[in-house]
């Protein structure tokens, strides 16, 4: 009944694939530039060619190329931005709804105010401050990540640690990083999971979003977001330029989306309530 | 309860003093809007001049005391580009952005609802996730690059609709559109899993004995306990769109408070921008805490957290 | 006979009235003229609170200023003043009035406004981006007589009447001073009133500001329009969207835009000579940097012709550009040898990477050198950008390793401070508006107490700061136009031949025209906004497009 989405699971691991042999796949440059061979069309339409497969950009690059090396950076982030924030959020979660008390108040204070706080706004504040690149769009999707994962893995604690094996552990003598480490981490690691594979999508989403605001990583880099961004303002004409990492950007969060959705059924039904 | 309320109340008061000291420092640090307003070849001396001006001279310190002390009467400072009051400026443009919000929840129910019952009634099969699949393109589709298509498509190509601004109820469609697609996947997934939950319960399955057609029992009795949890998530979605219209409210020229925190960031209009994280955060905590109360009314547990 | 010919003339004085009173009513204004703006900036219709004059468009409306412009040629003209006389000995400027002018709420326009205005403009409060050195070169003001005034300056300012044009800063704006007086400030920013062809009818901050035209004729002209309106649209493809649809009529586009809405069926119109994107070096003069590649005149020189700016014009401008002159000089700058420097650099600026690379390999980098890049746009013009990283690329292919760093603008004059530690080394995207006065603008790039500081700064002046130095201060006393020609040449020439700012191309300011809403017209050279334009925009059938 619940068959598994195989067709998400294999754009997901072409996309990954691609990320991982870019510099093999791609037949050209992802920055290199020939301006007068620029904004031609795919090869299926009039004017385009088996040269640049998906057609070129405004400066005469290949978007197959770009798009490839495109998705070496977007799964970069993800992987840095959910694994910075994530870790710091499952931290949080374990700590404060282990330990209770004060060091619960402050930390779910310090939730709520991340939550209050836009988080593309904080987004900006740092490309602004630190200026543009990969590292400070990473920090800064891990800030907007980390409160997200450290609420619900609270919530998951709460409920985990009035359970036996924890109480037992206590009598045993065992210390709280103890129990926390090694009773309450391997428990919550399945909605941590799904977590994360429920996030790959707004990481991918707010890069677009920050591109488009000019606080993502700056040119030449390829970025989905920035190609998208680049092109919004050739719709009529040049439509390629971006629809297509539009598209490749939908199709990757739809298809980790939908993954997570059946992961999340077949790993513990209650955590439907995500 | 009262105690509850008085323990929110303190704890949401916290929460601003932190949100504010941390918008004034990373505000600091992002430079200084005196050098956006003077052009190129303006002299050393005449940046200073500026800075005096603007009452940006002076120890940071110095500045942050000031900053908390008129807070706590209510004068959160005056626009540097604009002159005005900056809670004022926020107020005006406020009712633009609320105006919005409400829509773009309805739309998102209108279209995440029905999809959700369709997923639930229809668990595991084709139907299901195909309704999964069509509230989670809302997700997966960035919304700048949305709103764009759409104005490409209604406005310029067919001619329905204006491309942007506020105006009457046509101007309302495209940006209603975009702001609403992002939160169709929630209302479709929290539809689903609770309208699951309710139809295995005890009264669903006296209904069905008691013999009643099987639309009645999902659209009359399911629905209505389902949607319970749903109305919470208006609370969490206020919040989310009052934060991030942003995007949305640039590319339809909606003048609403997200594109005003934008512009206070490239600006660098520190008292403006201020007084719109303050009081965006005011509002937000405000929703926040009532959801809470509302929850607490119904499930005493919550009052001894 | 005497009755056929008094009832002839009264016929004739009847018909002459009716063909008057028809003519007059064909003038009168109609319909609305609707602009959209990327951003209206601060939004303010109290000139004194608006620091960045391109952002004075809206107020170019409901304003004259003292100076005006030379429509064709682009530079300085009559304004609220139409002539203006320098004294004998230098040390004032005398403007004469034009006769007839009034305020909107009916004030004549005299002297006394002009005093008020200028002193206002200048005062402490005031945010005006030249209000400090307004105060540093003007003495005092003098009311002379109702239609004169007398602007006494502490050392002969050759360039006064430019500073109070709108083609350099809004200084000049003329506003009303016993309108002011009477009703004070706050609610002078309520409901402002000026001179100008448009009356202010209302502003709604971050969507709008709405004027109307005058009801009478205007030395500006009287407008075509009953009602402007100036719409902040941040987004531009939704500006074109609104231009193709007929919701506005004119929208300011950049390049990347151009080619889109041609093919959209709209009129692309072009703005000559607003600006030049160039690059420079920061910090050549510096100790620390001795013996860098970037410190030697003829390796700037070769990363120059590394340029293809054809390419760039064509493929990064959408054609909407043109080849540079020498830095800060534009078709419309005064006292210039205009067609020598034109030739230079028709030469100069030339594409020969075979050169470039032959001039590296002489100088010591046959295999290139790692060069540090900072490319940086202001607000609203990404083509910098593009041009930043295509000539990054052209650089590439020569052999040099561009090491290219992302500011955004606001994070960048800090960075010029001080000893400039962060830039120096440094190559830079830059830009410089079109003004018709090139020592003012090099004054600020190479004096050793400005801000940017290219050549050295006052305890490290060396050989060519010193000559800068030198022609500059010749330059501001020098009161012969022909003298003055020569030494602004020779000090253009200094510069060029220095190649520490290199311009790229001469830019444009571009709009996308809907020509069923406007008929045709021209737009100020230089002049970068549409501010002075409006009231010269016809409807389309009084001047149809020509294709």
């Amino acid at each position: 009944m619940r068959s598994t989405p195989w067709l998400c699971i294999l754009v997901i691991a072409t996309m990954v694939f691609m990320a991982v042999f870019a510099p093999l796949l791609a037949p050209h440059s992802p920055i290199d530039q020939t301006l007068r061979d620029k904004l031609l069309p795919p090869f299926w339409l009039e004017g385009g060619s088996f040269k640049y497969v998906l057609g070129t950009d405004a400066f005469g690059r290949d978007i197959l190329s770009r798009l490839i090396y495109g998705a070496r950076i977007s799964l970069l982030v993800a992987l840095l931005a959910l694994t910075a924030g994530g870790g710091v959020g499952l931290v949080v979660g374990i700590v404060a709804g282990y330990l209770g008390g004060v060091i619960e108040s402050i930390l779910m204070r310090l939730v709520d105010a991340a939550f209050t706080f836009p988080a593309i706004l904080f987004a900006l504040l740092l490309a602004v401050t630190l200026g543009q690149g990969l590292g400070t769009l990473v920090i800064a999707i891990s800030l907007l990540l980390w409160a997200s994962f450290a609420r619900v893995i609270r919530g998951e604690v709460l409920a985990l640690k009035q359970r036996d094996f924890v109480a037992l552990a206590k009598v045993r003598g065992c210390s709280e990083p103890r129990i926390m480490l090694t009773h309450i981490l391997p428990n919550v690691l399945n909605t941590f999971m799904v977590l994360v594979t429920l996030n790959i999508g707004v990481v991918v989403i707010a890069e677009a979003s920050l591109s488009f605001l000019g606080a993502g990583i700056p040119p030449p880099t390829p970025t989905w977001g920035l190609m998208v961004s680049e092109g919004r303002g050739r719709i009529g004409d040049a439509w390629w330029v971006s629809l297509i990492p539009g598209l490749a950007i939908t199709a990757l969060v739809l298809s980790v989306n939908v993954c997570g959705d059946w992961l999340r059924d077949r790993l513990d039904p209650r955590l439907r309530q995500l | 309860m009262a105690g509850f309320i008085a323990r929110r109340l303190l704890q949401g008061f916290a929460v601003l003093v932190l949100v504010a000291t941390v918008v004034f420092i990373l505000g600091r640090l992002t430079g200084n809007p005196a050098d956006l307003m003077l052009p190129e070849d303006a002299t050393g001396e005449d940046r200073q001049h500026l800075i005096e001006a603007l009452g940006l001279d002076g120890s940071l310190f110095a500045q942050y005391v000031a900053f908390i002390s008129s807070a706590l009467r209510g004068d959160l400072g005056t626009s540097l580009r604009m002159r005005q009051p900056a809670v004022e400026i926020f107020f005006s443009r406020l009712p633009n952005t609320l105006a919005i919000i409400p829509w773009a929840l309805l739309f998102a129910m209108a279209v995440g609802i029905p999809l959700g019952v369709v997923a639930a009634i229809n668990r595991g099969r084709l139907l299901d996730r195909a309704a999964g699949t069509i509230a989670v393109l809302g997700i997966a589709t960035p919304s700048f690059w949305l709103g764009i298509v759409l104005i490409f498509l209604f406005s310029v190509e067919l001619g329905w609709l204006p491309s942007g601004r506020m105006g009457g109820p046509e101007h309302y469609v495209l940006p209603v559109i975009t702001l609403g697609a992002f939160l169709t996947a929630g209302f479709m997934r929290l539809t689903r899993s609770s309208m699951l939950e309710v139809l295995d319960s005890e009264y669903v399955k006296l209904a069905r004995i008691k013999g009643l057609s099987e639309n009645v029992v999902i659209w009359k009795h399911c629905l209505r306990n389902a949607l319970i949890p749903v109305l919470t998530l208006w609370g969490v979605f206020v919040g989310n769109l009052i934060t991030g219209a942003i995007v949305t409210e640039t590319v339809f020229a909606w003048p609403g408070v997200g594109r005003l925190t934008y512009e206070a960031v490239i600006y660098r209009d520190f008292p403006l921008l201020q007084a719109v994280i303050i009081l965006k955060a005011i509002l937000i905590l405000c929703i926040n805490l009532c959801v809470d109360i509302l929850y607490a009314y119904v499930d005493p547990r919550i009052r001894l957290t | 006979m005497e009755v056929v010919r008094r009832v002839g003339a009264s016929l004739l004085v009847v018909l002459l009235a009716v063909v008057h009173s028809a003519a007059a009513a064909a003038q009168q204004p109609t319909g609305t003229l609707v602009f959209a703006v990327e951003s209206l900036a601060a939004q303010t219709l109290d000139p004194m609170l608006e620091g960045r004059p391109g952002n004075a468009v809206y107020q170019a409306a409901m304003y004259d200023s003292l100076v005006g412009f030379d429509l064709a040629k682009g530079g300085i003209g009559p304004g609220v003043a139409e002539r203006w006389v320098m004294a004998e000995d230098g040390l004032s400027w005398v403007f004469h009035l034009r006769p007839g002018q009034t305020f909107h709420n009916g004030d004549p326009l005299t002297a006394h406004d002009v005093k008020f205005s200028l002193e206002r403009q200048m005062s402490p409060k005031s945010l005006a981006a030249a209000a400090a050195s307004m105060r540093r070169s003007i003495e005092s003001i003098e009311v002379v007589d109702e239609l004169t005034v007398r602007v006494n300056t502490k050392e002969p300012q050759l360039g006064l009447p430019a500073t109070l044009s709108r083609a350099v800063a809004p200084e000049g704006t003329i506003m009303p001073k016993r309108y002011f007086e009477s009703v004070g400030e706050d609610e002078f920013r309520k409901k402002p009133i000026g001179s100008g062809p448009w009356k202010f009818v209302r502003s709604v901050p971050g969507d709008r500001i709405e004027f109307e035209a005058v009801g009478h004729s205007h030395w500006r002209g009287r407008p075509y329009f009953k009602y402007l309106y100036i719409l902040q649209i941040p987004e531009e493809s939704t500006r074109v969207a609104m231009v193709r649809t007929g919701e506005a009529a004119i929208a300011s586009i950049s390049p990347e835009t151009v080619l889109g809405a041609g093919r959209g069926g709209l009129e692309v119109l072009t703005v000559p000579g607003t600006m030049q994107a160039v690059f420079q070096f920061y910090g050549t003069w510096r100790p620390s940097v001795k013996g860098d590649p970037i410190t030697r005149p003829r390796v700037r020189q070769a990363l120059s012709l590394a340029i293809d700016r054809e390419q760039i014009i064509e493929h990064v401008m959408a054609g909407k550009a043109q080849m540079p002159r020498p830095f800060a000089t534009f078709g419309f700058t005064e006292n210039l040898s205009i067609d020598r420097w034109k030739k230079w650099s028709g030469d100069a600026y030339r594409y020969d990477p075979v050169l470039a690379k032959k001039i590296l390999a002489e100088e010591g980098y046959p295999d290139g050198f790692v060069l540090k890049f900072a490319n940086v746009a202001l607000p609203g013009t990404q083509f910098m950008i593009s041009i930043g990283t295509a000539i990054a690329d052209m650089w590439t292919k020569v052999g040099i390793k561009v090491n290219m760093r992302h500011y955004e603008w606001g994070a960048f004059p800090p960075m010029q401070m001080g000893d400039q530690p962060n830039l120096t080394g440094w190559a830079s995207m830059f830009r410089t508006a079109g003004r018709p006065d090139a020592p003012w603008r090099y004054n600020s790039a190479f004096a050793p107490d400005s801000t940017e500081r290219l050549l050295g700064d006052k305890e490290d002046c060396q050989e060519t700061c010193g000559r800068f130095l030198d022609i500059y201060t010749a330059v501001i006393n020098e009161r012969d136009p022909v003298k003055r020609t020569e030494l602004n040449d020779s000090l253009v020439q200094l510069i060029a031949e220095s190649w520490i700012v290199v311009p790229i191309i001469e830019g444009m300011g571009y709009y996308a025209v809907n020509k069923k809403m406007v008929g045709e017209f021209a737009a100020i050279p230089g002049r970068h906004e549409l501010g002075d334009v409006f009231e010269r925009i016809p409807h389309p059938d009084q001047k149809p497009w020509k294709n």
